[in-house]
């Protein structure tokens, strides 16, 4: 059993707060990624979980036993760094043994372990080999490697796929998915691409500014953002923003939108939006809550002409301009318009949001 | 068409000839300037080995036609023979070696890696020295040495220069060390490595350059160093081969010895050479150490 607690753990640097109270409690086998833009304070939180940064307040758990004083070798983690920091003069099997090594475990158990890591990785050709006779990838599951042959209480990844090239990313995305699903460890992960977040994660948790903006199954992210942040950062193409206001029309609920047209608000969502009429407001909504076909319940449609296309295969993206600002629709391929051209857009209201103008908090 | 394509082949067969007659101009020029360096060593070398008559000889010949060992005969006679002066060497240039080398490498570890109050103070401090000329404090150098009892003394010829190698040495060494990436360290401390187990394990093979560097300067200046070896060394037994080459003179006008000098400096000279030739390629990667990235 390995549950792993924050408990308000911050992390300042003089009189700027890098991490500002920070509260999670990760179960045992959890895979949880940290995602946010760079500077919101994931890879701090993460180096403090390892050790490798001191701890200004708080408290960090590892199995119950609170690790602030611990060094990283006592915490009884393992680490899968950014750049792979594989030590460039030791072979792989070396890089592999060294910190069995530093454990004094004897040599037939520690070359038992190299090579049972090795077959699950696939990188038992390699065990002779130097870092530097390696490809990107190759490095990648020794660094992997490195981290199981420990058999750590806590798997701790930071950005480790940010320095392959796209293809590869998405191969060891699923590796690692599949290896801890071999080897089921609580792991915290630490990236600022969204996808490998929702992809990989049980749980994701979006930081900004030193802060969680929320935590949650990535499905619920997507479809229940907290904020206006969470919903930005999560899906990709990211969802469009309108400023608009509130109003109640006769028994309707509509939005107002800049440039004064008005969407109905579905009946659905009255009982949740209406103590909010008569406020400023932001709409949101996802490029793939738009279609070039109607017949959709709550659906409102909308004469827009297109300035942008761009065919991704399985759907276009075309971007438009409503109320003063572009937004991107991601419509059926063969409904796609060419550039220029107008066409009939179809809003699922269904699937709006709507943000405080002010706080960015979702209604 | 036809003509375009006829004149295509000329034009390269042109551009081939340029580039010949230029890689050949490049080979010229770079032979004659190595030849010019090159030929007070081979000077050195060759006029080391002729019989004593025709090291003077008018006009001068490049090659002997007699091979003679006549002149490194001859400089075992000068003082205590010149054996005793380049085992002399050898211990203060190795000594001060070892002592730079086990200074500068924590030195420039601790520099490099830690922060520490005063830090940048200190760092300008030790290299503020490099700026002081050695001959000024020869003097109060002296008296330290005398009060320490450890004039006229071999290791205290080394703690004379292991002193003036350290500010270049712990600078090479903290760049060194500054090439290596922080993660190493941290991986090492995750994997449970102490201090030490990472100075040792992972850092220094690393900036093993850096210390090859170190390690041939250190030796370098110790051995062809002249002033402070005369100076700090009074008994005739205990000098360096630098010294041993201003004693070789002959009769008792004291007329030089040209040929046993050549000898001299031809002994002096090639364990610099072989050094510098089998610690070139670390050398020349130990001074470019964090450059770039």
């Amino acid at each position: 059993m390995a549950r792993l607690e924050l408990k308000r753990v911050i992390k300042s640097y003089g009189n700027y707060e890098a991490v500002r109270g920070v509260d999670l409690d990760i179960a045992d086998n959890e895979f949880v990624v940290f995602v946010g833009p760079s500077g919101c304070g994931k890879s701090t939180t993460l180096r403090m979980i390892a050790g490798l940064e001191h701890i200004s307040g708080g408290e960090i758990a590892i199995d119950g036993r609170v690790v602030n004083r611990l060094q990283p070798g006592e915490r009884d983690i393992a680490m899968v760094f950014q750049n792979y920091a594989l030590y460039p003069h030791m072979s792989v099997a070396e890089n592999m043994s060294f910190c069995l090594e530093q454990q004094r475990m004897p040599r037939a158990e520690i070359e038992a372990r190299v090579r049972r890591a090795a077959e699950t990785l696939h990188i038992g050709a390699l065990l002779d080999r130097r870092p530097g006779q390696l490809s990107g990838g190759q490095r990648q599951r020794v660094a992997m490697g490195r981290a199981i042959v420990r058999n750590p209480k806590v798997f701790l990844f930071d950005e480790p796929l940010s320095n392959l090239d796209a293809k590869l990313r998405v191969q060891m995305r699923t590796e690692i998915k599949r290896l801890h699903q071999l080897i089921p460890t609580t792991t915290v992960y630490v990236t600022h691409d969204q996808i490998e977040a929702m992809t990989m994660a049980d749980r994701v948790v979006v930081m900004n500014a030193g802060l969680i903006e929320q935590a949650g199954p990535p499905q619920e992210l997507y479809h229940h953002p907290a904020s206006r942040f969470v919903a930005g950062f999560i899906g990709s193409p990211s969802m469009n923003f309108l400023d608009a206001r509130l109003e109640i029309s006769g028994d309707d609920l509509v939005l107002v939108l800049a440039d004064g047209l008005v969407l109905r608000v579905p009946e659905a969502k009255w009982a949740r939006y209406r103590p909010h009429a008569d406020e400023p407001v932001v709409f949101g909504i996802r490029p793939e809550a738009m279609s070039g076909t109607g017949g959709r319940a709550g659906a409102v449609a909308l004469e827009v002409t297109v300035d942008l296309v761009e065919p991704l295969g399985a759907a276009t993206m075309i971007y438009f301009d409503l109320a003063g600002a572009t937004l991107c629709a991601s419509i059926e391929p063969e409904h796609a318009p060419a550039a220029g051209s107008s066409m009939t857009l179809h809003l699922d209201m269904n699937r709006m949001h709507l943000f405080d103008a002010a706080s960015g908090r979702a209604l | 068409m036809t003509l375009a394509n006829a004149s295509k082949p000329i034009l390269r067969r042109d551009e081939a000839g340029g580039e010949t007659v230029r890689y050949a101009l490049f080979v010229l020029v770079a032979g004659l300037v190595a030849l010019f360096f090159l030929m007070p060593i081979v000077w050195s070398i060759a006029n080391s080995f002729k019989p004593a008559a025709e090291a003077l000889a008018d006009p001068v010949s490049l090659v002997s036609s007699a091979f003679s060992l006549e002149n490194y005969r001859r400089l075992e006679g000068v003082g205590a023979g010149w054996t005793s002066y380049a085992a002399n060497s050898v211990v203060v240039a190795l000594g001060t070696v070892a002592l730079t080398v086990l200074v500068a490498v924590p030195a420039g570890y601790g520099f490099s890696k830690f922060r520490f109050p005063g830090q940048t103070l200190l760092f300008v401090l030790v290299m503020a020295t490099m700026m002081i000329p050695f001959q000024s404090i020869l003097t109060p150098l002296f008296l330290i040495l005398k009060w320490l009892r450890l004039q006229n003394s071999l290791f205290g010829l080394v703690l004379i220069y292991v002193t003036f190698q350290l500010p270049f040495s712990i600078f090479m060494m903290r760049n060194a060390f500054d090439a290596v990436p922080r993660a190493l360290i941290e991986a090492a401390r995750i994997d449970g490595a102490s201090q030490w187990t990472i100075l040792r394990r992972i850092m220094l093979p690393i900036a093993l350059p850096g210390v090859a560097t170190v390690a041939m300067f250190a030796f370098l200046n110790s051995w062809n160093e002249f002033l402070a070896a005369l100076i700090f060394l009074s008994d005739q037994n205990k000098f360096t081969l630098p010294i041993m080459l201003v004693n070789v003179s002959s009769g008792i006008y004291g007329i030089i010895d040209w040929g046993a000098l050549q000898a001299g400096i031809t002994v002096t000279m090639v364990p610099c050479i072989v050094l510098f030739l089998s610690l070139q390629r670390y050398y020349v990667r130990g001074l470019t150490a964090g450059a770039v990235k």
